[in-house]
């Protein structure tokens, strides 16, 4: 999971009447989408960015982190909280207790939080009785065990525990953005963002209602919405995010040299399966540093019993990127099968993946 | 054709000039695309209405699904697509679907007849893979619904897990096969058109779902 920045500002976490607390957050929004394009307010006083590309630019973490308390001073005037983790749940609460989690520690530092991060009070109560004092003890249980005693809401607080959803429901105010939006009155990048339901009608309106009872039943990151960005294949051209983060709807068409032509495969694998090819003699097929096949793809495995015929091939397409690293050496190739499927696979770090079906 | 007859009172022809039906026959449906609008009596989804599409594995089924609901999305309509786990967004994209009105709910799992039916509140169009066999009384409460709220159902499912109920409209792929230069180029698809009323005559048609800029077209 990725490393985020979390930014927490206590002056501007409560709404003041005046209408100034939303003036202040935007103007601290556009200060610090400055430093770094992926900037999102996940609600009022919280700010949260992915600390990689940044960090790069900047010359490292520290140097990241001391921007942000400079623009935050200078545009807010007060300093702020800050925090590093991985995923938002665990990234807002290294910034309550200022801390930085290194990479791969979200999860022990996770599970040596008390029980009442979590919001729940009947939750903590109960637990306690039982002896339950951390997330990580939560988490622990059963997930069957947990559904007896608690409702649904409590099982997803249990997958927060475990780690399995990266954030708590209510932690993102998902109406903030198109609030920021209007106040910035009509034009800006907040607007584009936003403008998933921009110029909103009735239908728009109802769809949204429908999406939240959705979310509702199913949990945060149950509903999502998807866009185009840049890139060369299918897998890297799509982007699939939770409805309602203020990122939603950033859209990129322009024209990208060196991409996979249409028609582009109806299911992209977001977790891609492992796969061999083999040729007609039974041997592996593999791929030259070159990018050329060892040999003509005959069979195609999946786990072991699975065996399908290729009938025909195109490809391999390499993919040139960061070609200074042999590991991002990737290459694409299309196969039909005897049974009339259409496969996309691609070979990384010399292996096979299937990434796509032309469903 | 009573309320006209020369016994009663007639409407002056001011008025029924601007007489109108409850309901335009066309808000009551919703636009299909290229080649479907050819080969579909009406020549758009009615409203209420529950559409099946039905392939084997890896035939075309979500393409054709998708291609249904194209023109309806460009036209500003929203669709909600429950049950497909890994969508394609690219291909989807180049179906012509307009990504800013999808909402997609990936993995409902249990839950995914209460997904579709919560969505069916708030959107147009409901694209709906089952991950497995519908069971007849969830397939009833569900049409019921689309019936209800005046939206359009497209079940998406395989030969051997096919929707319960008999549909206002199905399709059904018999046949697919690839045509293939250095690239894949174009997938002709057999598909055929059935289902009530005039539908019901059942006709085989060949399309091309996608051609080579990823969209669907008559032959």
């Amino acid at each position: 999971m990725e490393q985020l920045l979390a930014i927490w500002v206590e002056r501007l976490s409560l709404e003041q009447p005046d209408g100034s607390t939303l003036r202040d957050t935007l103007a601290l929004f556009d200060a610090l989408d400055a430093l770094c394009p992926f900037t999102e307010v996940v609600r009022l006083g919280l700010y949260v960015l992915p600390l990689r590309g940044p960090s790069r630019f900047l010359g490292g973490d520290d140097a990241v982190l001391r921007a942000v308390r400079q623009v935050v001073l200078d545009v807010a005037g007060a300093p702020p909280k800050l925090g590093v983790a991985e995923g938002l749940f665990c990234a807002e609460l290294a910034a309550h207790c200022e801390l930085v989690v290194p990479l791969g520690g979200s999860d022990a530092f996770r599970r040596a939080q008390p029980l009442d991060v979590l919001g729940r009070k009947d939750l903590t109560t109960t637990c306690q009785r039982l002896g339950l004092y951390t997330l990580g003890a939560f988490a622990d249980l059963e997930p069957a065990r947990v559904a007896e005693r608690f409702n649904q809401h409590a099982l997803m607080l249990h997958r927060v525990a475990r780690g399995e959803l990266a954030e708590l429901e209510g932690q993102r105010d998902v109406r903030l953005a198109r609030r920021l939006a209007r106040l910035r009155g009509g034009d800006g990048r907040l607007e584009e963002q936003s403008g998933f339901f921009g110029q909103r009608g009735a239908a728009d309106d109802r769809a949204e209602a429908a999406a939240h009872r959705v979310r509702r039943r199913l949990g945060p990151q149950a509903i999502v919405v998807a866009s185009l960005r840049g890139g060369r294949s299918p897998e890297d051209r799509a982007a699939l995010v939770p409805w309602g983060s203020p990122l939603a709807n950033v859209r990129d068409t322009a024209p990208w040299p060196g991409q996979l032509a249409a028609p582009s495969p109806a299911t992209t694998l977001a977790h891609p399966v492992p796969l061999q090819l083999r040729d007609g003699a039974n041997r592996a097929v593999t791929l030259s540093a070159r990018g050329a096949l060892s040999g003509e793809p005959a069979h195609v495995l999946f786990s072991s019993p699975l065996c399908r015929e290729v009938v025909w091939y195109a490809g391999p397409w390499p993919l040139v990127e960061r070609w200074w690293s042999r590991r991002r050496r990737r290459a694409h190739l299309q196969l039909v099968l005897a049974t009339g499927e259409a496969l996309l696979a691609v070979a990384e770090s010399s292996r096979w993946w299937l990434v796509g079906i032309y469903d | 054709m009573f309320a006209f007859s020369p016994s009663r009172p007639s409407p002056s022809p001011e008025l029924l000039a601007r007489l109108r039906p409850v309901s335009l026959a066309k808000s009551r449906t919703l636009p299909l695309g290229e080649p479907w609008r050819a080969l579909v009596p009406g020549g758009g989804l009615r409203r209420g209405s529950t559409v099946a599409v039905e392939a084997p594995v890896g035939w075309g089924g979500l393409s054709l699904a998708l291609s249904l609901v194209a023109e309806a999305s460009a036209q500003g309509h929203w669709t909600a697509v429950v049950g497909v786990d890994d969508p394609g967004v690219v291909a989807i994209a180049e179906l012509g679907v307009d990504l800013r009105r999808v909402l997609f709910v990936p993995r409902p799992r249990g839950a995914w007849a209460e997904a579709a039916a919560d969505l069916l509140d708030g959107v147009d169009l409901v694209l709906v893979h089952p991950p497995s066999r519908t069971g007849h009384r969830a397939a009833r409460r569900l049409m019921d619904r689309v019936r209800e709220r005046g939206t359009v159902l497209i079940a998406l499912s395989e030969p051997r897990a096919a929707w319960p109920l008999p549909v206002d409209l199905s399709f059904r792929v018999t046949r697919a096969e690839w045509v293939a230069s250095t690239r894949l180029e174009a997938r002709y698809l057999t598909v055929l058109v059935g289902g009530r009323g005039e539908a019901a005559r059942g006709r085989e048609r060949v399309v091309v779902v996608p051609n080579r800029r990823g969209r669907a077209e008559a032959t």
